[in-house]
């Protein structure tokens, strides 16, 4: 404003725009979207350099893995099992950390993970593909069904709160949350298909059974199912004591609350009282917490999936550490960290649909 | 509303315009450490069109008394005697003898409830309009278009915008707005009761003059009966025309705003009143009623306000007084009353 002096016309003196670039970026980043996007892009950049230069530090390499394993296995002298494994491997132990991670960030920039350093001509990216949707469903079915019937059992606790039921299922939930997950899997192994005999331990490993065909065919939908059922069982126990305390607390707070109350005395029918009142608002901090367990998916199920042999996401993550081979890692690692920014982001945005307190402004 | 019921009692005792009779009501407590008698052999009649302020200290069962009038009380809350008769188009029912079913569609449209700490009283999720939409559609009214009419038009009558209103969150309107909104939710189904428990308690002294001046003119043009809940004397007498005190869950004096004010006969009332400031008064003639409200559970034995009372004889701890009519109208539970009427005219001649 400056330069528009009062005499001059308006048209000749149209005032040039001052342009500061702070303030321009400040302005810019003042946008809720651009802010989110921002705030995302910098923690997967952070925790790729940091998961990047952390796993080259654990001790052995792939290389040194494999002169292990053909030391061991095949009688092989050092030398013999180093040229071999080096000449096996698209990886050159002595090339500095700091080489690899520019080599990496340039095409992971070009949306390229790399190929597998322990199996040459596979694409990290492939592997991903092939095995993050088994997780997803085996982790997400388990999930859904923790949630739902924890959030429905919480209910019944909280009205019945004080009564036999509510001690019992209390007593029950506590024990199902303080053991952890894998504890379950072992004892669900051992007592039904190991002692019982219930079921066909050897039968039920893998994604499915190696004679089907995959397809969307009853069949196959059916064997996918029947492989998942362990490893989803123990999800369930694993995490649905949780959801049921969580619930019930959070009902109990809500019943309490004076809107409910003035609902009875609206003459209200306890079913829309139930449903609109009490559960609409009891069940809102019950999804921060979901969207938090989306986030965990990948990293909750590695054992579970080992335990049953289940050939998701989680039982690469294993072989690929076991192996050293880090550019798997990497890629794993990334959709971890991607999907916890993306699950965060998604509870913001399903949180101020059920909440109108905390709708952003400026939007209707 | 309730013609559409079979009536299970019918009583003709009730006067023509009585709308509420409660007879000899008591309540108790079951705790732990023993029964609490909330409120004891409670009579009182409410005329149509009339407002009833009930005053007294907290805890004396102002609350428990009028959350009974819709059987809102807690689970430990026993009714142990006593009748409730409520009565509209000439049809008497015992409000205790109504079904579920009966009770939940009497609350609101018959007798609607206006809380403390009304700041609550709406579901933050919902828009007030649906919570209105809900109200009706509870009692059967589901017609959309007459449902949004009669919304703005009692928006209007609480002097709220009603377009603005309307679509509003709970959480995107004052405290004082929230108070008209539960108010105008309050008469949307045409009741014969509203009863207001601390209605502007929460709220600033312009924002409870704005209220209280909706709520005469709003009550003038619906011509429902209230119920008033409040420690706040100079709030009860403007806007009640009977005022009952009600001490350790009884109803110690009962009359006309006139006689409690002026003309009371009860030493608790009389302390009550004398404990209010006023600016023409010294300080330290401020006279407060010494003691705690009585345990409940083992209550004095007699007349319980004797142990706080500063006429109490030997009489007082023995035998609890009757109320009796003095005047017409004019009911008072005291042995002294001539005493109280004695001491009333030395302070006034004091001021």
């Amino acid at each position: 404003m400056a330069t528009h002096t009062p005499t001059a016309p308006a048209l000749e003196a149209a005032p040039v725009p001052s342009f500061h670039l702070l303030d321009y970026l400040r302005r810019f980043y003042a946008n809720y979207t651009v802010r989110t996007i921002f705030k995302a892009l910098v923690t997967i950049w952070a925790v790729i350099t940091f998961t990047f230069f952390l796993i080259r530090l654990m001790p052995g390499n792939p290389v040194e893995v494999y002169v292990d394993f053909l030391m061991n296995q095949q009688n092989m002298t050092y030398d013999e099992a180093y040229s071999r494994a080096a000449s096996q491997f698209r990886f050159d132990p002595d090339a500095s950390p700091v080489t690899q991670y520019v080599e990496y960030m340039g095409h992971l920039l070009q949306g390229d993970l790399g190929e597998s350093i322990t199996s040459s001509g596979t694409r990290v990216i492939d592997q991903i593909a092939r095995f993050l949707p088994w997780t997803i469903f085996s982790v997400g079915l388990g999930l859904l069904i923790s949630f739902t019937l924890g959030a429905t059992l919480g209910t019944i606790m909280a009205y019945k709160r004080n009564t036999f039921i509510d001690h019992t299922l209390s007593l029950i939930s506590s024990i199902l949350s303080a053991v952890p997950n894998y504890i379950w899997g072992l004892m669900i192994l051992i007592i039904f298909g190991v002692q019982l005999r219930w079921f066909n331990v050897g039968e039920l490993r893998g994604t499915y059974s190696p004679t089907m065909t995959p397809g969307f065919t009853l069949e196959f939908l059916g064997d996918v199912l029947k492989h998942a059922m362990l490893p989803v069982l123990v999800y369930v126990t694993g995490s649905i004591g949780g959801w049921m305390l969580n619930m019930r607390n959070s009902t109990i707070g809500t019943l309490g609350e004076d809107y409910v109350g003035v609902a009875r005395a609206r003459g209200l029918t306890s079913s829309r009282i139930l449903l609109a009142y009490v559960g609409r608002n009891a069940s809102l901090p019950m999804f921060t917490l979901l969207a938090i367990n989306i986030g965990f998916i990948i990293g909750g199920s590695v054992i579970i999936e080992e335990l049953f042999v289940y050939k998701g996401i989680g039982s690469f993550l294993y072989w690929s550490i076991s192996q050293r081979d880090y550019t798997s890692m990497q890629g794993v690692f990334l959709i971890i960290t991607i999907s916890v920014v993306v699950s965060n982001l998604m509870a913001d945005l399903l949180y101020s649909r059920l909440d109108p307190r905390v709708r952003v402004s400026g939007e209707k | 509303m309730i013609g559409a019921v079979k009536p299970t009692i019918v009583e003709n005792t009730m006067k023509n315009d009585v709308i509420l009779q409660v007879q000899d009501l008591s309540i108790v407590y079951q705790t732990p450490r023993g029964d609490v008698m909330a409120t004891t052999d409670v009579s009182f009649d409410l005329r149509k069109g009339e407002t009833m302020a009930l005053i007294g200290e907290s805890g004396s069962g102002k609350t428990t008394l009028s959350l009974s009038f819709i059987r809102m009380l807690p689970n430990s809350a026993r009714v142990t005697k006593g009748k409730i008769l409520y009565s509209r188009d000439g049809v008497t029912r015992d409000i205790l003898e109504m079904s579920d079913n009966e009770i939940r569609r009497f609350r609101w449209s018959d007798c609607a409830m206006v809380f403390q700490g009304a700041q609550n009283a709406f579901n933050p999720v919902l828009r007030v309009r649906q919570q209105f939409a809900d109200t009706a559609a509870a009692h059967g009214k589901t017609d959309k278009a007459w449902i949004k009419q009669r919304t703005l038009e009692l928006f209007k009558l609480v002097r709220l915008d009603p377009e603005r209103v309307y679509e509003a969150y709970p959480h995107e309107m004052s405290g004082g707005m929230r108070q008209r909104s539960l108010l105008a939710l309050g008469v949307l189904l045409d009741p014969q009761i509203v009863i207001l428990d601390e209605p502007t308690t929460a709220l600033d002294i312009l924002t409870q003059r704005a209220i209280i001046d909706v709520l005469k003119e709003m009550q003038q043009r619906l011509n429902f009966s209230i119920i008033f809940i409040s420690h706040d004397l100079a709030l009860a007498a403007e806007m009640a025309s009977r005022v009952a005190t009600v001490y350790a869950g009884e109803i110690v004096e009962e009359g006309s705003v006139e006689d409690i004010f002026y003309r009371h006969r009860h030493p608790y009332t009389l302390g009550l009143i004398r404990s209010v400031p006023r600016l023409s008064r010294q300080q330290d003639e401020l006279m407060s009623i010494p003691g705690e409200p009585p345990n409940l559970i083992t209550p004095p034995s007699g007349c319980k306000f004797h142990p706080r009372c500063m006429f109490a004889s030997d009489k007082c701890k023995v035998d609890p007084p009757p109320l009796v009519e003095y005047e017409p109208g004019h009911r008072a539970a005291c042995w002294h009353t001539d005493k109280v009427a004695a001491a009333r005219i030395a302070f006034a001649a004091q001021d």
